[in-house]
């Protein structure tokens, strides 16, 4: 059933920035998220997700320094090419539905099991989870289910909004990172236009 | 009223003037009626406030001002002070203000000043300005802004002569009456010869971040419609952003993508299709939106004329008319050009041909939704993408377009690099105050080959001395460079009026509150346009005395400095990638112009003002 689901998302016009199509019923909405999110887990690298943030970044993330509230923004940085192929995956993969979808890319971080940052957002702008502007937040139970398990988590936790989460694992077969494959009931299009 | 469109009733005398260097008063009994310069802020309980108390032999002189204003000032400007009212206890009270006569064509506004309840201190401090009418009938506490114990109300004046104005001496006065006491105070207003030039020599910019926050400003405008975002009165809304700054001497922008390139559907044309049959199918939302601010109609009855707007924002971003996802490849190209040869044809059919047309990226990677800074570049690599986007807009564009596309860059950081690797893409440069500081040679290098320069910052709040904010223009009058942006002009926080944060972000308020579907203005961007009229004047003596006379005359007198103590040393660390730099090694590297400039004396643009009005009565 998910497989002719899938079939029928696929032969779905894509969605475009300023497009508005018909949503459809609230049920499927989370079945079509579902099969993209499923879709995600097998098309993301993990490998290359890996390399998007840099080593420096990285370094200066948690660093504080009372004289220097910016610290850790003005050092933030990403490896062009591993971030603009993994970027163009997730686009790729929010055209699989024919309404307004973000995927964006999560990871957790090393040395920091109760951390987790997002990586890579796109262009609707939406996520369930991100207080604008954090470079790391405290861990989501929904993303440490993912991150532990390996399965995926619909979250529906805020009014209007679906999430569904699902694992990207590396050559290894480990866990590296969660996608977010989130939609609104009713899109704002002027939120988070700043 | 005659010639006088004052909405409260102003008759004026004589000739009109701008200074007003000393308090005055008037009291019978209990009822006083006080007026002030437009620098000297007063509390809810008759007293200055902190940030504008001067040294004591200021202060004394201040006070011992006579029992009258005279003011004087130049045509095609404003004059402005305040008025403080003091009646008895609880009794109501009626504010008139009279100036004659009639045909002379000057015009009075009269705002009520808002007390703001400052979080930070639990003071008051004045700053939104109300319109009101006269005669004002009130009674203290003020109704509305429920301030126990209140026993003083503040009002600021605004004359405005025109070009067409007589010289000469105009009379009229205050009167505040409560109960059977009145009292009058005694105006007169000397209007000179010289007219204040239209155009400025410092573009002040006051910026703004996409449109959602009109939603929460304007709950009651929100509510009377169903579909606000594509309502009139949301366009109107906007305009009224435009109209309030425009008539303030300044501009404004609105930003309409964000960070990952979400695009506000009133900033972009709609567009469909993909790869090369990427295109435009609808312009309404656009064109209702800009039209007016293209063709100047928005600006139709203002005091500065109808002009289209000078500059404004493409909504160019790298997901904007192109998806990211092509990146790299044909189908990008192609999107971006069909679609921005599209704009360019659009707007030559419109003929909006005098405004500046921004193709500027203000995404930062920690915002994670691209993988190069467009805003403050640190990274010298990320330069290579600008380079790719002005090659992409040459091809978009016929070579001999009329309409000014122009690749606008705000930069910090990598600055002295990308006015090198840049050169001939770039032609608009919005540069981090600081960091210019120490590259003295680049103004004048950069307009060498027809470049534009701002440099940006932040408004003061209002707890810093009222002149504070005449620093950013007059810096920038000193420096040379075209212009100041403040970064975020529009939002005084979630309670401005009880619970107020001090005003960094907003130099307006929503006007929702007091019944009305525009902005108000606030005490400093009435300082901040008169500051403009002054540099104006200023600048425009440049015939007649050598500018840089000019500029350290009035720099010494702003705040006894030199022309050089507005520049700081180029620091070691410019000669290394400034991916190598620090943020605490440039406020190091900054230290000694922020320290000259934390402590702007309440009366330090009085000062420049006096030297302005005594060149200009000097002219024949």
């Amino acid at each position: 059933m998910k497989f002719l689901c899938l079939l029928c998302v696929l032969s779905s016009l894509p969605a475009r920035p300023g497009q508005s199509l018909p949503a459809p019923a609230l049920s499927d909405l989370t079945a079509q998220l579902d099969d993209v999110a499923r879709v995600g887990s097998v098309m993301v690298d993990g490998d290359l997700c890996r390399r998007i943030v840099t080593p420096r970044a990285l370094k200066y993330m948690f660093m504080v320094d009372p004289r220097d509230q910016w610290l850790a923004g003005d050092n933030y940085d990403v490896d062009d090419v591993a971030f603009i192929a993994t970027k163009k995956t997730l686009l790729r993969l929010s055209r699989l539905v024919p309404f307004a979808v973000d995927v964006n890319l999560w990871m957790p971080i090393e040395g920091h099991p109760d951390k987790i940052r997002v990586v890579i957002r796109n262009t609707h702008e939406m996520s369930q989870f991100w207080p604008w502007g954090a470079l790391y937040q405290d861990m989501i139970p929904q993303m440490k289910t993912v991150l532990d398990s390996g399965k995926r988590v619909t979250v529906t936790d805020k009014p209007g909004w679906i999430s569904v989460l699902a694992p990207v694992s590396d050559s290894l077969g480990d866990v590296i990172g969660v996608l977010e494959v989130v939609t609104q009931t009713q899109v704002d299009a002027h939120a988070n236009v700043k | 009223m005659g010639g006088i469109t004052n909405q409260a009733r102003c008759v004026i005398a004589g000739c009109v003037g701008l200074s007003l260097l000393a308090a005055a008063s008037v009291r019978a009994g209990n009822v006083s009626l006080r007026a002030y310069p437009e620098f000297v802020r007063v509390d809810p309980f008759g007293q200055m406030v902190k940030a504008d108390r001067m040294a004591d032999a200021t202060q004394a002189a201040l006070m011992q001002g006579g029992r009258s204003i005279s003011l004087q000032g130049s045509r095609g400007g404003y004059v402005s002070f305040q008025l403080v009212a003091e009646p008895t206890g609880n009794e109501a009270y009626t504010l008139e203000l009279r100036l004659g006569p009639g045909e002379s064509g000057i015009q009075a506004e009269v705002y009520r000043e808002w007390f703001h309840h400052l979080e930070s201190d639990q003071s008051y401090c004045p700053d939104a300005l109300i319109p009101i009418q006269l005669p004002y009938s009130s009674r203290l506490p003020e109704p509305d802004n429920r301030i126990s114990r209140q026993t003083a109300q503040a009002f600021w004046v605004d004359i405005w002569i025109p070009s067409s104005g007589r010289p000469g001496v105009y009379r009229g006065g205050a009167i505040l009456k409560a109960g059977r006491r009145s009292v009058k105070l005694p105006i007169e207003l000397k209007v000179l010869r010289a007219i204040v030039p239209e155009q400025d020599v410092v573009t002040v910019d006051h910026n703004s971040y996409g449109s959602s926050w009109l939603g929460e400003q304007y709950p009651g405008l929100v509510h009377s419609g169903s579909d606000f975002y594509t309502s009139d009165a949301f366009f109107h809304l906007i305009q009224s952003y435009h109209r309030i700054f425009y008539e303030h001497r300044g501009v404004y922008h609105q930003l309409g993508y964000g960070h990952a390139g979400k695009v506000g559907p009133e900033f972009a044309p709609a567009l469909a299709g993909e790869g090369k049959n990427h295109r435009v199918v609808n312009w309404e939302l656009y064109d209702r939106h800009y039209g007016p601010l293209f063709d100047g109609s928005a600006f139709a009855g203002t005091r500065r004329g109808a002009r289209p707007i000078p500059f404004v924002y493409l909504p160019i971003n790298p997901e904007w008319p192109a998806s990211f996802v092509n990146w790299g490849e044909p189908g990008y190209e192609a999107e971006f050009v069909n679609v921005v040869a599209e704009m360019e044809h659009h707007f030559r059919e419109k003929r909006w041909t005098a405004t500046r047309f921004e193709m500027f990226f203000n995404q930062k990677k920690r915002y994670m939704g691209f993988p190069w800074d467009g805003d403050e570049v640190r990274f010298p690599k990320d330069n290579w993408y600008f380079m790719e986007y002005a090659r992409l807009l040459k091809k978009a564009l016929p070579a001999d377009t009329p309409v000014k596309f122009v690749f606008r860059a705000d930069v910090s950081w990598d600055m002295e690099q990308q006015f090198h690797d840049l050169q001939g893409l770039v032609t608009l440069w919005c540069a981090s105050g600081g960091i210019l500081s120490w590259y003295k040679d680049a103004p004048r290098m950069l307009h060498g080959r027809g470049d534009l320069v701002w440099y940006y910052g932040g408004p003061p709040g209002v707890n810093e001395p009222s002149a504070s904010i005449t620093k950013f223009p007059f810096q920038a009058w000193l420096w040379g460079v075209d212009g100041f942006v403040h970064w975020l002009a529009v939002d005084p926080g979630q309670d401005p009026w009880f619970h107020f944060q001090g005003g960094n972000t907003a130099l307006v308020y929503p006007g929702d509150r007091f019944g009305r579907e525009e902005p108000i203005a606030s005490i400093r961007l009435k300082i901040q346009r008169n500051c403009l009229q002054d540099l104006a004047l200023l600048d425009g003596l440049r015939d007649r005395r050598p500018l840089q006379a000019l500029k350290s005359e009035a720099a010494q007198r702003y705040n006894n400095s030199k022309l050089e103590d507005w520049w700081n040393p180029r620091p070691p660390m410019a000669d290394r990638s400034a991916s190598e730099w620090t943020g605490t090694g440039i406020d190091d590297a900054t230290a000694y112009t922020s320290k000259m400039l934390a402590a702007i004396g309440p009366d330090a643009w009085a000062s420049v003002h006096a030297y302005v009005m005594q060149l200009i009565a000097e002219v024949p």
